[in-house]
C-alpha cells in the first residue's frame, strides 16, 4: 500500500495532457492551482498507514488475502459496506472537503457486480477480465477516476441520435485486439491526479445505442485522452496567498475535468461492457446507489468540521452560550445525524449479489442523497448565520500584512482574549469556503440530482403494497388479524357494534 | 415428475418466514401459487411451520435480498438443505415475483431428486 508521499510521487510518473487556463500544464504535481486536491486524494493513502485508522482503511482482498486499501476493496459483507461509510465521514473530517477516492472504488464495485451478471446470461466473459484487472488496481494500489457522465448534448435525443456523437462516449471500431473509442466525459472527480480511468455508461441505453453501452479501463495518460481541468469557487485565491483560499491544504470539492478520448485504443483485456444494452440499467443504478449512500458520509464528516468551525468562531466572538447559538449549533448537529443514520440504514440493510459482492440497499442510498441535497444547504446555512456577515467581507491576506493596514485590522478582528485575530480570521475563510463555495451544488448535483433520486425512490418504494395496507386499515379489504383478535367475521362484528350504539346519541351542550 | 415424488412418501417442506418488517414481495402469496402450482402438476407435498417437525427441505422466506432470516438460520448451524427467498432473488439469482414459484418448484423438484437426499 502507498503512503501519502509515496501516492504523489506516483503521479510524477504520468503523463497525462492537461489543460487549464489557456495552458497545457507541465507538471501536474508541482501546479499550485491542483496541489490541494492532491493533497485530499494522498489523506487516503496516508490514513491506511495510521494504526488508529487501519481497521476503517483497509480490507482483506479476497482475491489475494492480502492487507488493501479499502478504496480497492470489493465489498464482502454487511461489515464492509459499514466500514466504507465510516471511512467516508473519517476522510471528510480530514480533509473538509472531497477526497476524490471514492467515485472509482464504487466503479469497481458496481462493474464488478454487473460483468458477472452479463456473464452468466450470456456467457462472456467480462468478469474474469475485471477480476485480472482488479489484481492489478489493488497489487499498484491505483486510484481510478470513475467515468460515468457523458458531455451529453441534446438530453431530449437518445445518444445514437446526436448530431455529434462524441457527446457520449461510443465504439468507433471494433478490431481483433480492442476496440477504438471516441467521445467526451464531463465533471469526472479527481481525473487529472488518477492513475486510471474506469468508464460506465451515464444513462441506460437502447438497442439503438449498442455502441454507447460500453464500460471500460485505461491508465491516466493513455495516447489520446485529454483533460480541461474545471474551475471551482474563489479558485485563484490559491495564487494570492494561504489565507484567502479558506482551505488551502485541501481546496474545495474534487477538482473535476473534462475528458476528452479521440480515437483511444482499448485493449480486449480493458473492456467490460461492449454492446451489452440491456445491462447499462444495472451498471447505472449499482453505481449510482453506492456512491449515493456515500454522501451520507463524506458530507457528515464536513458537517463535522463546520459545525466545529461555527461553534469556534462562536466562542471566539463570545457568543456560545447564547440559546440562539446553542439551538442552531444542535439543528447542524441533528441534521448531519441524519444523514449519518441514513447512510448507515442504507449500508445494514445491505445485500448480496450473485457476484458476491455486497451492495447497499438501494432505496435508502438514494434517501440519504436526496436528504443531502437538502440538509447541507440548511447546515452551510446555520453556519452563515452563525459566523457573520464578515465570511463574506473579509479583507485580503495582503492587507493583513501590509504595515499601513495590518494594525487597525487586527483591532478589527479581534474577538475574546486570549484569540488571534488571524486565527479568527482563518476559521471564518474556512467556514467560507465550506459554506458558500462550490460544494453546495456538488452536494446537491454529485452522485446525480435530486430528479434522479426521486425517480429511483418511486420506483423501489413498493407503493402498491402501501396501497393494501391502507384498504385493509380503512376496512375496505378483509383484515385476518383484526378478525383473529376479535374472534369473528368482521361485517358481523360491525354489525354488532351498530346494534350496541343505536340509541346512543352524542351529547352536544 | 421425479421418482421420489411420486412414491408414497410425501416430503415435507418446513416454511421459515422472515419478519416481514418491509417485504418487497407478498410472501404469502408467493406460497400460496408455490402450493397451487405443485397441485396442478399432481405433486404432493407437506408444508409446515412447525419448527420442531422433520422436514425434508426448508424454505427461507425474506421479504427483501438484505435476507436477515437466512444470516440467523445460517448462524444456528442448520441443515444446509434449503431454498432461500430473498425478495425478489432466490439463491443467487434475480427472479420476478410473479415467477418465484415456478422457480421454486424447479428448485424443489432437483432437490429431493438429488442423490445427497
Amino acid at each position: 500500500m502507498l503512503n501519502g508521499k509515496e501516492y504523489i510521487d506516483s503521479l510524477r510518473g504520468l503523463n497525462l495532457e492537461v489543460y487549464f487556463f489557456g495552458h497545457k500544464i507541465k507538471s501536474i504535481v508541482d501546479e499550485p492551482m491542483f496541489q490541494p486536491h492532491i493533497h485530499a486524494a494522498a489523506m487516503t493513502y496516508e490514513l491506511a498507514h495510521d494504526p488508529e485508522y487501519e481497521q476503517i482503511m483497509t480490507a482483506t482482498s479476497h482475491l489475494t488475502g492480502e492487507r488493501i486499501n479499502r478504496f480497492t476493496h470489493i465489498h464482502q459483507s454487511i461489515d464492509d459496506l459499514v466500514k466504507k461509510v465510516r471511512m467516508m465521514r473519517l476522510l471528510g473530517q480530514k480533509t473538509g472537503t472531497c477526497f476524490q477516492r471514492c467515485v472509482g472504488l464504487d466503479g469497481l464495485n458496481a462493474v464488478y457486480v454487473t460483468t458477472y451478471d452479463i456473464d452468466q446470461k450470456q456467457g462472456t466473459n467480462y468478469h474474469e477480465r475485471f477480476k485480472k484487472y482488479l489484481l492489478d488496481v489493488q497489487k499498484n494500489d491505483w486510484m481510478p477516476s470513475g467515468a460515468m457522465t457523458d458531455a451529453r448534448g441534446d438530453r431530449s435525443i437518445r445518444p445514437s441520435k446526436q448530431a455529434n456523437p462524441d457527446t457520449y462516449l461510443h465504439i468507433k471500431e471494433r478490431l481483433e485486439d480492442g476496440i477504438i473509442v471516441s467521445g467526451i466525459k464531463a465533471h469526472i472527480t479527481g481525473a487529472i491526479n488518477s492513475h486510471e480511468i474506469i468508464t460506465m455508461p451515464t444513462r441506460t441505453m437502447g438497442e439503438e445505442d449498442r455502441d454507447f453501452a460500453l464500460s471500460f479501463a485505461i491508465p491516466a495518460d493513455t495516447k489520446g485522452v485529454t483533460y480541461i481541468f474545471s474551475r471551482q469557487t474563489n479558485d485563484t485565491r490559491r495564487l494570492d496567498g494561504v489565507l484567502d483560499g479558506g482551505n488551502p491544504k485541501y481546496g474545495i470539492v474534487g477538482g473535476e475535468a473534462i475528458i476528452v478520448f479521440k480515437d483511444v485504443f482499448v485493449p480486449w483485456e480493458r473492456v467490460f461492457m461492449a454492446g451489452e444494452y440491456e445491462f447499462t440499467n444495472e451498471l447505472v443504478e449499482t453505481f449510482a446507489g453506492y456512491h449515493r449512500s456515500n454522501y451520507g458520509g463524506c458530507k457528515v464528516g464536513l458537517a463535522d468540521v463546520v459545525i466545529g468551525g461555527s461553534n469556534w468562531i462562536a466562542d471566539a466572538h463570545g457568543i456560545n452560550n447564547a440559546s440562539h447559538i446553542i439551538d442552531k449549533l444542535t439543528e447542524m448537529i441533528a441534521m448531519a445525524e441524519t444523514c449519518w443514520s441514513c447512510t448507515l440504514a442504507c449500508s445494514y440493510e445491505g445485500y448480496r449479489t450473485p457476484s458476491g459482492a455486497y451492495h447497499i440497499n438501494p432505496l435508502l442510498a438514494n434517501v440519504t442523497k436526496l436528504n443531502i441535497t437538502r440538509m447541507v444547504y440548511e447546515w452551510m446555512r446555520l453556519a452563515q448565520d452563525i459566523a457573520g456577515g464578515k465570511i463574506i467581507t473579509l479583507p485580503s491576506e495582503k492587507d493583513l500584512e501590509s504595515p499601513e493596514t495590518m494594525e487597525i485590522l487586527t483591532e478589527c478582528f479581534t474577538g475574546k482574549k486570549g484569540v488571534s485575530p488571524r486565527d479568527i480570521i482563518k476559521m471564518l475563510r474556512l467556514i467560507e469556503n465550506m459554506s458558500v463555495g462550490a460544494g453546495l451544488p456538488e452536494a446537491m448535483h454529485g452522485a446525480g440530482s435530486p430528479a434522479a433520486q426521486k425517480i429511483m425512490i418511486a420506483r423501489r418504494s413498493g407503493i402498491d403494497r402501501k396501497m393494501e395496507l391502507a384498504e385493509i386499515i380503512a376496512g375496505i379489504h378483509k383484515d385476518k388479524y383484526f378478525e383473529d383478535i376479535i374472534g369473528k367475521d368482521e361485517t358481523a362484528h360491525w354489525d354488532e357494534v351498530k346494534k350496541k350504539i343505536k340509541g346512543k346519541k352524542v351529547q352536544i351542550y | 415428475m421425479s421418482d421420489r415424488l411420486s412414491l408414497a412418501y410425501m416430503p415435507s417442506i418446513g416454511l421459515r418466514y422472515c419478519g416481514g418488517c418491509n417485504p418487497q414481495i407478498d410472501r404469502s402469496k408467493v406460497i400460496r401459487k408455490l402450493e397451487e402450482g405443485l397441485k396442478e402438476r399432481g405433486m404432493k407435498l407437506d408444508f409446515t411451520t412447525n419448527r420442531k417437525s422433520t422436514v425434508d427441505i426448508i424454505l427461507l422466506i425474506n421479504g427483501c435480498m438484505h435476507a436477515c432470516f437466512e444470516e440467523e438460520y445460517l448462524g444456528e448451524g442448520n441443515s444446509p438443505q434449503f431454498i432461500s427467498i430473498k425478495g425478489e432473488m432466490v439463491e443467487s439469482q434475480y427472479v420476478k415475483e410473479d415467477h418465484i414459484p415456478e422457480f421454486l418448484i424447479k428448485k424443489i423438484v432437483d432437490l429431493l431428486n438429488s442423490p445427497s437426499h
